[in-house]
């Protein structure tokens, strides 16, 4: 056995360093020594993510999801924000129930929605693409054009001086997407399925940037409060750490929770 | 983190080029992966470190997913690393390597939650050194 030991360490030492430089990684790291922002701004996952994993956990009822109406456009800045995200993650939905008419539909739609807000050039060759690729049902390709939309759209209203209406865009498609999440983990409940509502960084995240909100005209939004309240509400729903089960009743609660938020972003009386 | 890359890239023309070329070079690391079925992020990551300096990329990652992280840098003879590291600090990576411009580590969520991309610049014969991270997933 002590004979073995440089054998084993040499194994140890190769199996961790990196083929060409020589360097280690350690073990561990104190993630406490990182800025604040570094480590609290977390990469908000595009929903092809999401929908990778559903892929793999079964083959629920998409087409039972999509929703009749995509929405009333009121024209005010921070609710078409809302809805333009709801849409895009719709998208996702209509892709994979395999409906390239819905698809197509969503496609106009975000064109429609991202004219709105000023940045209508920015989606035009996704929504052509968005409607040729589901015409020819090459959906893993349409996948990845509504991801691309949304990096797009919310690229060119960050470049508007627009950031804080471009986190509404991803807050909106975060809520439609954890409303389906919700609705098909709850129809067929696994841990695996309702692990992927893990996501506590990500919802701190999506708090304090509405909490900071320097535009007080939309921190003070009725949309905005509400998702706020929503927000705050799934929190402690999700667990505290990593691997807690989620149970089913939360399961429906956070469902139940993100079906109202988001009917009041698709039904909201014009202002 | 993205926000400083668009920033970055109006506020003048060589750091555009600079954070330009770091993208690409982690573009190419990554394609190896896309040609194994990853789909890569349209989102970038990126900027600029001095030597032995660290940037978190904080994610959210699932359980069920593969990943690999891709970093680039512009500057010749600089070596960086990337590692993966969970919520709690720990190495989470199943593996992880480096070879002249490009780097990458691949993560296998074992749970689903916020994971830490870490990159540190080892050694580079600038002052600052550019770098961009890309990820793919499948």
């Amino acid at each position: 056995m002590t004979k073995n030991i440089p054998l084993i360490l040499a194994l140890i030492c190769l199996a961790r360093l990196s083929p060409c430089s020589g360097q280690t990684a350690p073990e561990s790291i104190d993630l406490s020594k990182f800025p604040g922002a570094e480590v609290e701004d977390v990469v908000v996952p595009v929903p092809s993510e999401i929908f990778s994993v559903l892929d793999k956990l079964g083959s629920p009822n998409w087409r039972s999801e999509l929703r009749g109406s995509l929405g009333k456009n009121t024209g005010n800045r921070a609710q078409v924000a809302l809805l333009l995200g709801t849409v895009i993650a719709e998208g996702f939905i209509a892709v994979e129930a395999e409906d390239s008419g819905k698809v197509q539909e969503i496609g106009r739609e975000v064109l429609v929605l991202a004219e709105a807000i000023n940045v209508r050039k920015a989606v035009i060759a996704r929504s052509k693409s968005i409607t040729e690729k589901a015409d020819a049902k090459e959906w893993k390709a349409v996948r990845k054009e509504f991801d691309g939309a949304l990096h797009d759209v919310r690229g060119a209203m960050e470049e508007l001086g627009d950031d804080e209406l471009a986190q509404l865009v991803s807050i909106g498609g975060w809520l439609r997407g954890t409303e389906v999440l919700t609705s098909i983990v709850s129809k067929n409940y696994t841990p695996d399925g309702a692990e992927l509502l893990y996501q506590p960084q990500l919802i701190d995240y999506f708090n304090r940037k509405l909490d900071s909100l320097k535009n007080t005209r939309l921190g003070k939004d009725d949309l905005v409060v509400k998702i706020r309240k929503t927000l705050a509400a799934i929190r402690p729903l999700i667990g505290k750490d990593d691997g807690t089960k989620i149970p089913p009743d939360a399961v429906q609660r956070i469902n139940k929770m993100t079906s109202e938020t988001v009917a009041a972003i698709t039904s909201r009386k014009e202002s | 983190m993205k926000k400083s890359l668009i920033l970055l890239a109006l506020l003048a023309i060589p750091v555009y080029a600079y954070v330009n070329d770091a993208l690409s070079f982690a573009h190419e690391a990554a394609l190896p992966y896309v040609k194994k079925g990853f789909s890569v992020r349209e989102d970038a990551w990126g900027g600029d470190l001095g030597v032995k300096d660290q940037q978190a990329v904080t994610a959210q990652l699932f359980k069920g997913n593969e990943y690999w992280f891709c970093l680039g840098t512009d500057v010749r003879g600089a070596v960086l690393t990337i590692h993966i590291y969970d919520s709690k600090g720990k190495l989470a990576e199943a593996e992880s390597w480096q070879k002249g411009r490009f780097a990458g580590a691949r993560v296998v969520p074992a749970k689903t939650g916020t994971y830490y991309a870490i990159i540190t610049v080892e050694k580079s014969p600038e002052e600052r050194t550019g770098w961009a991270v890309v990820y793919a997933y499948k």
